[in-house]
């Protein structure tokens, strides 16, 4: 009965839980606290960070439920680790990629470079997608973009703004 | 009684008048085109959507929000039944008996039963919502913020305790949800909170961008190159919808108690409709005669759950719009929407914005008709829709996205925000959290700091104030009751299922 406890979800998830409490507490503690009459603006944070990390304590401490074995593919089971399987890296990037991509062209290239760049940047994440059909979706998406958001909407943005 | 009727001919009459009639169906077309997409829940296409409700008036802003609501629910059920798919949680168990009868070649069937139980379970929870919110309201104006503070805390406690997965991981992400409604400037004394001197932070962080990061983004980060999608064989036509005379007996019966099950928990807050739908199946499974057939094709394990959801859905908007307590996190982006127009929920809104509450409430008959009418004719085009892959799907669902949140406020920071809140929304997927409660505990938070600072400058800080006050001490035996149960459960769990013998698996590696 004293194999290795291995590390798994309601650890990492208790500890990051734990962690955040932590650090919402440390930092509430520069505002006003005051008394329960008359709270100031760091009560109610502190009290929620402290809640934070009992709990988080609490999920790590109760994590000796271990997933059955083989149940889910892909997941991380090793020796010292029993996590289950992270986001495809590809995908993840490219998304998040489109998000900033949108963020980068909305803001020094307008609303058509946006959109095509956005979709485009995403859609790459899928294995199934090539650079073509990528290309295709982020030339169809920003047509339909300009029609609904630009005229349709009203979205505040000019469909073409070069380096501005 | 005539007064609520004369209430209701006038909301029939704001319902009707054509710009907020056009707008309702809008929400439910759109609502139900892409409640049938894979992958796609109410919340998410609700998020989507939320930005054009800043361009449009109150009334109209609100009824298409619920039309979206209730048209991604029927949505939802088409692709449960027809390929196997719950894009939106609480239609996991419809999967169950709905899918069965599609291989059978009866999801024609299914999808007819389904129709008429959410018609019928619509109806009586539109007519209960319309004849226990004046009664609530009543009630309600009895209720001073200790009163609030206590029924929030039980609706939090209820929405964490009872959603999917551990019930202390719920109480954390709604202590997440809490803390990210603190974020910003302090209404009281004007201090900014961890706002780690950003600007764009000073107004708090916005609830589209934490909305669409968390059930979109997040969504995405998790489902990208994982589970092939199943491809749908089934071919529908309409005369395959109408249920025999004998199908319509035998489901008459689980439709009624499906939506009184519905109904009995859409007026306790905090009770999510996925919880609602396993109960009404259960209760089927236990008391019909037949309980072996379940899972393989008994009407009853289709009617049942889809007539408790929607009733319950429906039922769900009366804590929401005359409490102000949302009973899911749909409810609480509602109630969000509502708030950014400025408009309270809160036992003054009927009596303030009749023409919010009544149109509504007429909206909600009026989108159910259409929703029948639409349906019929259109299940040919929702089958062909479940066939568009995914990989071009979350693409242009991505771009919608971040105009959508770019709108709200003509800002790139909250674009930035999505893709933050993306992260910890699929950190937090992966470790095995719900997050759900976190959209309840961020609407609800800034409401709950406010009340329970008033509650305790009225007390002179005594916390003994919440017990001493009769309705306030009902809600918190709620609440004790309610934690009282969660930890019985977990005790008996861990006596019977004994741990799994660790270590055995380690030999096979």
């Amino acid at each position: 009965m004293t194999a290795p406890r291995r590390l798994q979800t309601d650890h990492v998830g208790g500890a990051l839980l734990a962690l955040m409490g932590i650090a919402i507490v440390v930092l509430g503690l520069n505002y006003r606290m005051n008394t329960l009459v008359r709270m100031g603006a760091g009560f109610i944070p502190v009290v929620l960070g402290v809640i934070m990390t009992v709990v988080g304590i609490c999920v790590a401490l109760l994590a000796d439920r271990d997933a059955p074995p083989g149940q889910e593919k892909g997941a991380i089971r090793t020796r010292h680790f029993a996590l289950p399987e992270p986001p495809d890296l590809r995908g993840a990037v490219c998304i998040l990629g489109g998000v900033a991509a949108f963020v980068v062209f909305a803001a020094y290239g307008g609303l058509i470079p946006a959109a095509f760049a956005s979709v485009f940047v995403a859609a790459l994440g899928d294995r199934g997608n090539t650079w073509k059909t990528a290309a295709a979706i982020g030339a169809a998406m920003s047509v339909f973009g300009v029609l609904v958001f630009h005229y349709g909407l009203r979205v505040q943005m000019p469909l073409l703004a070069w380096g501005s | 009684m005539e007064h609520t009727l004369m209430d209701l001919w006038y909301g029939f009459g704001i319902a009707m008048q054509p710009h907020n009639l056009m707008w309702s169906v809008f929400g439910v077309l759109v609502g139900n085109l892409i409640g049938v997409l894979p992958g796609m829940g109410a919340l998410t296409t609700i998020s989507m959507l939320l930005p054009l409700t800043y361009v449009i008036a109150p009334v109209p802003a609100i009824l298409m929000l619920a039309g979206i609501f209730y048209g991604s629910q029927y949505g939802g059920a088409i692709g449960a039944i027809l390929l196997n798919l719950p894009s939106h949680p609480p239609h996991a168990v419809t999967c169950l008996d709905g899918y069965p009868m599609t291989r059978a070649g009866k999801g024609g069937t299914a999808l007819g039963i389904t129709m008429m139980c959410s018609f019928f379970a619509a109806s009586v929870g539109i007519i209960v919502m319309i004849f226990l919110s004046p009664l609530l309201v009543q009630v309600a104006f009895k209720f001073g913020p200790t009163e609030i503070c206590s029924i929030m805390l039980l609706g939090l406690l209820a929405g964490a305790t009872m959603s999917r997965g551990s019930p202390l991981k719920g109480v954390a992400m709604t202590v997440f949800g809490l803390f990210c409604g603190v974020v910003g400037t302090d209404v009281i004394s004007g201090t900014a909170r961890y706002t780690f001197d950003l600007p764009d932070l000073a107004d708090g962080l916005e609830l589209g961008a934490i909305f669409m990061g968390l059930f979109g983004i997040a969504d995405f980060l998790m489902t990208v190159n994982r589970n092939p999608p199943t491809i749908s064989k089934a071919k529908l036509s309409m005369k395959d919808m109408r249920p025999t005379r004998a199908e319509m007996k035998e489901a008459f019966w689980p439709m009624v108690r499906g939506t009184a099950v519905g109904t009995l928990f859409g007026a306790m807050p905090g009770t999510g409709p996925t919880i609602t739908t396993f109960i009404a199946y259960a209760l089927e499974r236990k008391i019909s005669k037949t309980p072996e057939k379940f899972g393989h094709g008994m009407i009853a394990g289709v009617a049942s759950p889809e007539a408790s959801s929607h009733s319950k859905t429906q039922v769900d908007f009366i804590p929401t719009m005359s409490l102000g307590i949302p009973g899911d996190a749909v409810m609480a982006l509602i109630l969000g929407a509502l708030v950014i127009k400025g408009i309270q929920p809160g036992p003054q809104l009927i009596t303030e914005h009749p023409d919010i509450f009544w149109g509504l409430i007429a909206s909600f008959w009026i989108g159910n008709v259409l929703l029948v009418i639409l349906n019929v004719p259109m299940i040919g085009v929702w089958v062909r829709l479940l066939r568009v892959p995914y990989k071009y799907l979350y693409p242009a669902a991505l771009f919608f996205i971040c105009v959508g949140v770019y709108s709200t406020k003509s800002s790139l920071f909250d674009v930035g925000e999505v893709a933050v809140f993306g992260i910890m929304g699929a950190i937090f997927l992966w470790l095995d959290f719900p997050i759900s409660p976190i959209a309840l505990g961020f609407v609800l938070g800034p409401m709950l700091e406010e009340n329970f600072r008033r509650a305790m400058l009225l007390s002179r800080g005594d916390l003994a104030v919440f017990i001493h006050k009769p309705i306030s001490a009902w809600f918190i035996g709620a609440c004790t009751l309610l934690i009282l149960a969660q930890v019985w459960a977990y005790v008996q769990r861990v006596r019977i299922v004994p741990p799994p013998v660790p270590g055995s698996e380690l030999i096979a590696e």
